[in-house]
């Protein structure tokens, strides 16, 4: 059906009085606008939100002043260990499942142990094709995989970023003081 | 043949200063460029470029400048040294000759419009010896690249070559985006060098010359311009950054629409070259508005501390510092309206232009050749007629019929407006499509 006229609802700006029409003392009004954050941040004034990243570190502060809370944030994964050091991963299937990056591989194998069936023998998450959803953390029964605080995670090649059970578990050593279990 | 007749004393100075200025403001675009990356930033709550320091990263300059970051000021020198060192890519179905033409055309207008501004006025030069030469005569020099007695009219007929260098960059470039930004500058520059032409009009109407050294000399007697021609001064303001494809006139390069303009498909240091073009056409147009409107050398308005002639190069090069700080300021001026005002749409600067500079610009030549008639060009007359003028305007914009800004502009035939006897179906009419069970009425019957 076309639009008629008496369908159409005309809207325009609203007019401009004498000053505003000659557009001049608005833009300098603009200019007070910018000068007035160009003084307040200059050299990192009060206004100046910037972390100046490699000497300076979210970690070093508060939430509330624009810092890291640890306990949700979403950085690389480790792998928990149970009491006696174990990997504690059931390798029950649900994060490669769940994770819609498609970047968890878990080969299982039966378990040495009593007390389950099944555990990884090959446990490797692709850390260049993550998306850092948390969906693999939420679908975990056993609560094995982990997201911890750490954000620089760097490589020099695709391989290395591949990261292996061993390298996971070793991030669970290295974080488990800043976000226990 | 007798050198001594060619080589002036005039010719002298005239090659070291070229040779000087041309260095100071190269070294200057790139300076520049961190003012306005640091002026951006400020003006945005961040910090800007303060990592790179004269060591450039490299461990055996770091021993000597101690791991200092000197605020970023290495930041310059390190990219003109990418750009250097970039691979410089020309890519398949370009005009390979228009295409390395383009910045060319560009950068060298841009460096030819300031010879003609007197940065160091009028200096008495001793006799001078010279091997193989002979003695040179002393005198009054100009201290400018040119003493050109027309300078005023060089400078615009210079300016406007530049508009080449961009259109033949976006032609050459073979890419829809190259060519609207292109096509956009030739159009903004033919139609913001009226109002620029206009402007100058107005105060040469007034001082009676063309050369700079004149139009200096008129602001030593009578104060500086922009008291005795305010509306001119906003006029040429405008005027100049239109001219230099400056926001909120740099839909040129509208990297939001167009990519990055007439240099999208440029790399290193041909890109640069274009980027070296943009900021000198800054300098010698803020160079310009500093002679024309803010008494070029002169340090206040209406009382002259500097000589107009001098023999000492202590106030040459006192007078070189006034007018380069009087530009640098300008640009900084410029750089906060480019992060203050949103760009104007292509449009509107066509309807600011037409619509708006132009008729103010006509209003104010008019009125200076009357005032000049009348002999009534002093400040307090001056002022008061600009005063005049824009209330006149101010009274008559009401009065005048105007556009409305969002009007819709109805197209024959289109889905919105049927022609007159027809009514245009938008809803589908395929039976099918109109039923509620798609996937199944999509299969074959049975």
């Amino acid at each position: 059906m076309a639009i008629r006229d008496e369908d159409i609802v005309h809207v325009s700006n609203p007019p401009l009085n004498r000053v505003e029409s000659i557009y001049i003392p608005e833009i300098v009004k603009g200019f007070g606008t910018t000068m007035r954050h160009f003084f307040t941040s200059f050299g990192q004034g009060k206004t100046s939100r910037t972390i100046q990243y490699p000497e300076q570190r979210r970690e070093h502060y508060k939430p509330e002043d624009g810092g890291q809370e640890p306990s949700n944030f979403r950085g690389v994964h480790r792998l928990n260990r149970d009491e006696q050091g174990r990997v504690k991963c059931v390798a029950c299937m649900m994060c490669p499942t769940i994770c819609p990056a498609r970047c968890i591989h878990i080969v299982a194998a039966e378990s040495p142990w009593d007390d389950r069936e099944k555990y990884p023998a090959k446990f490797e998450i692709d850390e260049l094709r993550c998306i850092f959803c948390g969906m693999c953390e939420e679908a975990c029964p056993v609560d094995a995989i982990e997201l911890t605080p750490e954000y620089d995670v760097v490589g020099l090649s695709r391989q290395e970023m591949v990261f292996d059970k061993e390298k996971l578990l070793s991030i669970f050593d290295a974080t488990v003081g800043k976000k226990p279990m | 043949m007798d050198l001594s007749k060619i080589v002036t004393a005039q010719l002298i100075v005239n090659v070291a200063v070229i040779l000087v200025v041309v260095h100071v403001i190269l070294l200057t675009v790139a300076y520049l460029i961190y003012l306005e990356r640091k002026i951006s930033a400020y003006i945005q709550d961040r910090v800007g470029p303060n990592r790179v320091g004269f060591d450039f990263g490299l461990p055996i300059l770091q021993k000597l400048t101690f791991g200092f970051g000197f605020w970023g000021l290495g930041q310059p020198l390190a990219d003109g040294l990418k750009f250097l060192l970039k691979e410089d890519y020309t890519p398949s179905g370009v005009d390979k000759i228009l295409f390395t033409l383009g910045p060319m055309f560009s950068i060298i207008p841009a460096l030819m419009g300031f010879v003609i501004l007197p940065w160091g006025g009028v200096w008495i030069m001793p006799e001078l010896t010279l091997p193989f030469i002979g003695t040179i005569a002393g005198g009054p020099v100009l201290v400018a690249g040119a003493n050109v007695n027309v300078g005023i009219i060089y400078m615009l007929a210079v300016a406007s070559v530049g508009v080449y260098g961009v259109s033949l960059g976006g032609w050459a470039s073979n890419n829809k985006y190259s060519f609207l930004g292109g096509m956009r500058a030739t159009a903004q520059m033919i139609s913001y060098e009226i109002p620029l032409g206009l402007a100058l009009l107005a105060v040469l109407l007034m001082v009676g010359s063309l050369t700079p050294e004149r139009i200096i000399g008129y602001q030593l007697e009578h104060g500086w311009l922009v008291f005795s021609q305010p509306l001119a001064c906003v006029i040429f303001f405008i005027a100049i950054l239109a001219e230099a494809n400056r926001a909120p006139f740099d839909i040129a390069e509208a990297e939001s629409e167009l990519v990055g303009g007439y240099h999208t498909e440029y790399s290193a240091m041909r890109f640069a070259m274009y980027f070296l073009a943009e900021y000198a056409h800054m300098i010698t147009s803020c160079g310009l508005f500093a002679l024309i409107f803010l008494g070029g050398w002169d340090i206040a308005p209406f009382h002259n501390f500097l000589p107009l002639e001098t023999s000492s190069v202590l106030v040459v090069l006192a007078k070189f510092g006034i007018f380069y700080s009087k530009v640098l300021v300008l640009i900084a001026f410029m750089m906060v309206i480019r992060w203050s005002l949103p760009r104007l749409r292509y449009d509107q600067i066509m309807q600011v232009a037409w619509q708006g500079v132009i008729p103010l610009a006509l209003v104010v030549v008019v009125l200076t050749s009357v005032m000049v008639y009348f002999r009534l060009t002093d400040v307090v007359p001056m002022l008061i007629a600009n005063a005049v003028a824009i209330a006149a305007v101010l009274w008559i914009l009401p009065r005048l019929p105007r556009n409305e800004p969002n009007r819709k502009i109805r197209l024959a035939g289109s889905r919105f407006y049927a022609p007159d006897g027809h009514d245009i179906e938008t809803a589908p009419t395929d039976p099918m499509a109109l039923e509620d069970r798609p996937y199944e009425g999509s299969l074959p019957a049975h």
